[in-house]
């Protein structure tokens, strides 16, 4: 047991906060957002560095995968991050170049990335199929929720079987990239509302003074942490079934709580886009939603445990 | 960053578990019913402790020179997690091992450690904590009970409430007011009151948790030698902080509620509830706030491994403890429906108990007050 990063993750870290520094951020995402349009640049950067491909180092895996997704999720990188550097390399052995989306078979709304991916992860029942698009690409559709959207070619090209039991494999690895970029979202916008309580006077003093304030933000801090935990905990033991549902279940519920109550706290200024809380709170609400929300997610978890007595729904 | 446990610490699990399977008794259930105070529990506890104590277990995270064995403070906590997770049978004597020892190893003279330390090593002494004030509750530094210098002694006057195991314990680890013109954090001390003084009176308050429950404590002129006085005196503010910092994630509760958890599934099984999504949902929620409680916990004992001052990282934990045991209480009545209102039953004694995790051992706004000033950083009015 060590609850520390060690010298080299560290080290990763310190050199990927220069990186993102340099190519991602609030101004940018505000930027790309407003195109509903992806950051090819910093996809190519993090490529260039080798990030993407960070769990097929030797000595690294999906715990510094996670921590990857997280911390372009806190820069608010609008990358395919999750599906890129630590999906398709777990599933597939390699990091595609281009950007990546997930899909599910049989669901046809608009995904993160539809318009830009050339291609597709899908959970097609049993096995995970993996879809070229060629020139067949999806296509955007407006959204107010920071990451552009699209949606993918209907009917998907049948794209190359990944095995028996893959898209198994694929839901658990998703939802550990999920609870990675939901907290490095919330861990971002959490800080910068701190902030802004801190500053912001009403009635003669910081609003962030209030003890109406204190506690629910105080909750919504034991929320972060402990995801942050489960998620952390979830990578370093492979993405195993069962961990990754609680990672997942934990992360997105709590995604909804901060988003509406640093909303609150932040009052009309934070719907505006004037005030940067958007740039990672609007996200959170599309990642909520992803491979049936909380609920799913936690329902699962409560199969993967109790086994026979509970089988029954899917997925 | 590592997750996993060392095989020592594998092997120690195991063999612990064995040893916890051959003795705790058939009617375990029952002794523990009242939770650690209950009369058959506070009886069992002491034979069980000395067999703890026999292997070296007991505070095996102690340094060698005061009985332990220098083990890693994660090796005490698979024992607090085996102990808390089986309805904790070494009772009161948890609270004497986690806190009581370490805050006399840290501010006790040679002659305290050479008297306390010992005993608590052996298992056979039970102490409480004279904190609460009818007055002061969660607002712990409006203490009023006094302690005057009079010559040798101090001469201690005023109450204690909500003193759990104070009628087993041999000695009270108490906060009073020495200096008798000081207000707040100023101006108190900790004393180590042996509890067969003159001058002591209990009172028994009926209570809605369990028999003899909680108790109120009277000190009228009670003379305590000032060689009892824990730490500097007027200034023993500090030695409640560190104290504190190891009492609030000492009792792995959700070890129990993981266990508990398990249970209402298998009982939600039998009931065919699992064919229920809203069932399984919150079954899976609670599993969820059960491991985030676990790993909040996990990190208080990996900063306390690597020798860190207390840090936030605590009132996260206990938050997070007291939110997972509320949940899993909740369900668990919910699954078991009204026969689990009949006391003694197989899901009443820890619903009775869960229900008021969010105010035993501090409650729940106070972590949140602190969460908010020292890891949100949030401005003080």
């Amino acid at each position: 047991m060590d609850l520390d990063w060690n010298d080299d993750q560290r080290a990763i870290l310190d050199a990927l906060r220069v990186l993102l520094d340099q190519h991602a951020g609030q101004e940018r995402a505000a930027e790309l957002a407003r195109d509903d349009a992806y950051d090819t640049a910093l996809h190519a950067a993090l490529a260039d560095a080798g990030y993407l491909e960070i769990s097929l180092a030797d000595d690294a895996g999906l715990l510094e995968a996670a921590m990857l997704v997280d911390a372009v999720a806190g820069a608010a990188g609008s990358v395919s991050i999750g599906a890129s550097a630590l999906i398709a390399p777990a599933l597939v052995g390699a990091v595609p170049p281009d950007p990546v989306a997930l899909a599910r078979a049989g669901e046809r709304g608009p995904v993160r990335f539809g318009a830009h991916a050339a291609q597709v992860l899908v959970d097609d029942g049993d096995e995970a199929r993996l879809v070229e698009l060629g020139d067949r690409r999806g296509e955007p559709v407006e959204t107010n929720y920071a990451l552009p959207m699209g949606r993918l070619p209907d009917p998907l090209p049948a794209g190359r079987s990944l095995g028996a039991g893959s898209s198994a494999r694929l839901r658990r690895l998703w939802r550990l990239a999920l609870a990675a970029e939901c907290h490095g979202a919330m861990r971002a916008a959490m800080d910068l509302t701190a902030r802004y309580v801190s500053e912001r006077r009403q009635f003669g003093r910081a609003i962030g003074s209030f003890q109406a304030i204190q506690h629910r933000f105080a909750e919504c801090e034991v929320r972060v942490q402990g995801g942050r935990w489960l998620m952390l905990e979830a990578a370093h033991q492979g993405a195993p079934a069962g961990a990754v549902e609680l990672a997942a279940g934990y992360a997105t519920r709590t995604a909804l709580q901060v988003f509406n109550e640093l909303h609150q706290f932040t009052g009309a200024m934070g719907f505006t886009r004037e005030h940067p809380l958007h740039t990672w709170t609007l996200r959170l609400q599309l990642l909520r939603l992803e491979l049936g929300g909380p609920g799913m997610h936690y329902r699962q978890a409560a199969r993967v445990r109790w086994g026979r007595a509970a089988r029954g729904g899917t997925r | 960053m590592d997750f996993d446990w060392s095989d020592d610490d594998l092997a120690f699990r195991a063999e612990l578990r064995a040893f916890v399977a051959a003795n705790l008794p058939e009617d375990w259930a029952k002794i523990s019913s009242e939770g650690p105070g209950g009369a058959d529990l506070v009886a069992f506890s002491q034979g069980f402790c000395e067999k703890l104590a026999e292997r070296g277990w007991l505070t095996q995270h102690w340094p060698a020179e005061f009985g332990g064995r220098d083990a890693s403070a994660w090796r005490h906590q698979i024992l607090g997690e085996e102990m808390w997770g089986n309805a904790e049978p070494r009772g009161p004597r948890y609270m004497t091992v986690n806190w009581v020892g370490p805050s006399i190893m840290h501010f006790g003279t040679e002659e305290q450690k050479a008297l306390h330390l010992p005993r608590i090593a052996r298992g056979d002494v039970v102490w409480c904590q004279g904190f609460s004030e009818p007055g002061a509750g969660s607002d712990l530094a409006a203490l009023r009970t006094s302690a005057i210098r009079d010559g040798d002694d101090y001469v201690v006057n005023g109450s204690k409430i909500w003193t759990s195991y104070v009628n087993h314990a041999d000695y009270c680890y108490l906060v009073a007011r020495t200096d008798p013109d000081s207000r707040g954090r100023q101006g108190i001390s900790a004393i180590l009151l042996p509890m067969d003084l003159p001058g002591i009176e209990l009172r028994e308050i009926p209570g809605l948790l369990g028999k003899k429950y909680f108790h109120e404590v009277f000190l009228r002129d009670v003379r305590v030698p000032i060689a009892c006085r824990l730490g500097p005196e007027h200034d023993g503010w500090g030695v409640v902080t560190y104290t504190l910092a190891y009492e609030r994630v000492g009792a792995a509760h959700y070890d129990r509620a993981a266990r508990v958890l398990d249970a209402i599934a298998a009982e939600a099984g039998r009931k065919g509830l699992l064919e229920s999504d809203a069932i399984l949902e919150r079954l899976g929620e609670a599993r969820a706030a059960i491991e985030v409680a676990r790993l909040l916990t996990y990190r208080v004992i990996d900063l306390r491994e690597k020798q860190s001052p207390p840090t936030p990282d605590t009132n996260l934990a206990r938050v997070a403890g007291t939110w997972a045991v509320r949940m899993t209480g909740d369900l668990l009545l919910e699954v078991f429906g009204a026969e689990g209102l009949v006391y003694g039953s197989e899901a009443d004694a820890y619903f009775r108990l869960s229900q008021w995790a969010g105010v035993a051992s501090g409650t729940t706004e106070i972590q949140l007050n602190l969460i908010a000033g020292h890891q949100l950083r949030l401005p003080r009015e």
